[in-house]
């Protein structure tokens, strides 16, 4: 059975979103028939959330809710899945300069996988880095669709997707209720937990998808006048 | 309905629109929003020029007036509930130019009818569909 989840997104717990978790799980009970996810992974920006408990939201709504970690490294942001007591004892993740291929690695001799994320993006992702740094190694993913690109950022993803033979994922980045699950990951098989996603990222079955809504021309205003 | 007859907030839902408004900001407009707050001399917001001089594409609206229109959409929004604006919240993720066809939008997201507040997204994007300030805001009702 295939599983859908949006591997970006950050609740208030990030300080720069203010969606409460309670809050993605209404709006995506609300929207499902268009953006037919069946979690989120709570990617909170530079902290491993540890204390965070969300099982009760999870029975309640019947949505699966996994935690991780938007790390920031020397070659732009990155999502940390399967973080555990090991890789936060290694890593700071309030550094907002880790070696990126140090991190890549360890993480993944530690039981996890990173996932370079908005690659396309200026100054924070991987293609502005590797125009003036060598490739990384042993990059198994990188993040195709991101919900909030702007004009040209996917394609460059999708650009370093093709050369570099990378696997793709995709995520919301949500930092409003409303965006929560516009660009999501299929996997082919059941995810029921972090170990599960793990051991899939690794694996190469999914496949980016996007749930946004066709970009309608926006309507010209009449011009007002001034004095 | 009258014109002067108050909603209720039982009304609202989450997942109601708010907008979208197009909305094009002439480059006097934003001008005349620049003499009135005191940044006539701020060349970024007044003088493609001097923007430029600042490695901008061109004059650009300044924050405060984005906030500003987010503000008004709310506010607008809420008036036939008698809804207060009590907390906007601002991210200004690329410069919003003026002289482009922009659209006002949001939702919203949650309704607490115990606190009667209700919480909105709201954006301002261009015509890539491109979310250039995006905000939240907090409404609460008699």
């Amino acid at each position: 059975m295939a599983t859908i989840l949006d591997l970006h997104s950050h609740s208030e717990a990030s300080e720069d979103s203010r969606a409460p978790v309670e809050a993605y799980l209404n709006w995506i009970r609300l929207r499902r028939q268009e953006r037919p996810i069946d979690g989120i992974v709570l990617t909170e920006h530079r902290q491993w959330n540890a204390g965070a408990d969300y099982r009760a939201l999870e029975d309640k709504f019947g949505i699966m809710i996994l935690k991780a970690t938007e790390a920031e490294t020397d070659y732009g942001h990155m999502l940390v899945f399967g973080v555990n007591d090991e890789i936060v004892h290694r890593f700071d993740f309030a550094n907002i300069r880790i070696p990126a291929q140090e991190l890549i690695d360890t993480v993944a001799r530690m039981g996890g996988v990173v996932v370079p994320c908005h690659p396309g993006r200026p100054t924070v992702g991987l293609c502005e880095h590797y125009a003036s740094k060598p490739p990384l190694e042993n990059v198994v993913a990188v993040e195709l669709l991101n919900g909030g690109s702007r004009r040209g950022e996917d394609e460059r993803a999708a650009a370093l997707v093709a050369k570099y033979g990378y696997r793709a994922t995709g995520g919301s980045d949500s930092h409003l209720v409303s965006l929560i699950g516009v660009c999501a990951t299929r996997f082919d098989a059941d995810i029921k937990d972090i170990d599960d996603l793990v051991r899939e990222l690794k694996s190469g079955r999914y496949e980016a998808v996007d749930f946004r809504a066709p970009r309608k021309p926006v309507p010209r205003a009449v011009p007002e006048q001034t004095a | 309905m009258s014109g002067n007859q108050v909603r209720s907030m039982q009304e609202i839902n989450i997942g109601d629109n708010i907008g979208p408004q197009p909305l094009f900001l002439a480059k006097d407009r934003v001008r005349a929003y620049c003499n009135a707050a005191g940044l006539a001399g701020v060349p970024r917001f007044t003088d493609d020029e001097g923007a430029r001089k600042e490695g901008l594409p061109g004059m650009i609206t300044p924050g405060n007036m984005s906030a500003a229109l987010i503000g008004k959409l709310v506010t607008d929004w809420a008036r036939p509930y008698n809804g207060r604006l009590v907390r906007i919240g601002t991210t200004y993720r690329s410069p919003v130019l003026p002289e482009h066809n922009l659209s006002l939008q949001g939702f919203v997201t949650q309704v607490d009818h115990g606190e009667r507040t209700a919480e909105l997204d709201i954006w301002i994007e261009n015509e890539d569909g491109d979310r250039l300030v995006t905000a939240t805001a907090t409404v609460r009702f008699p």
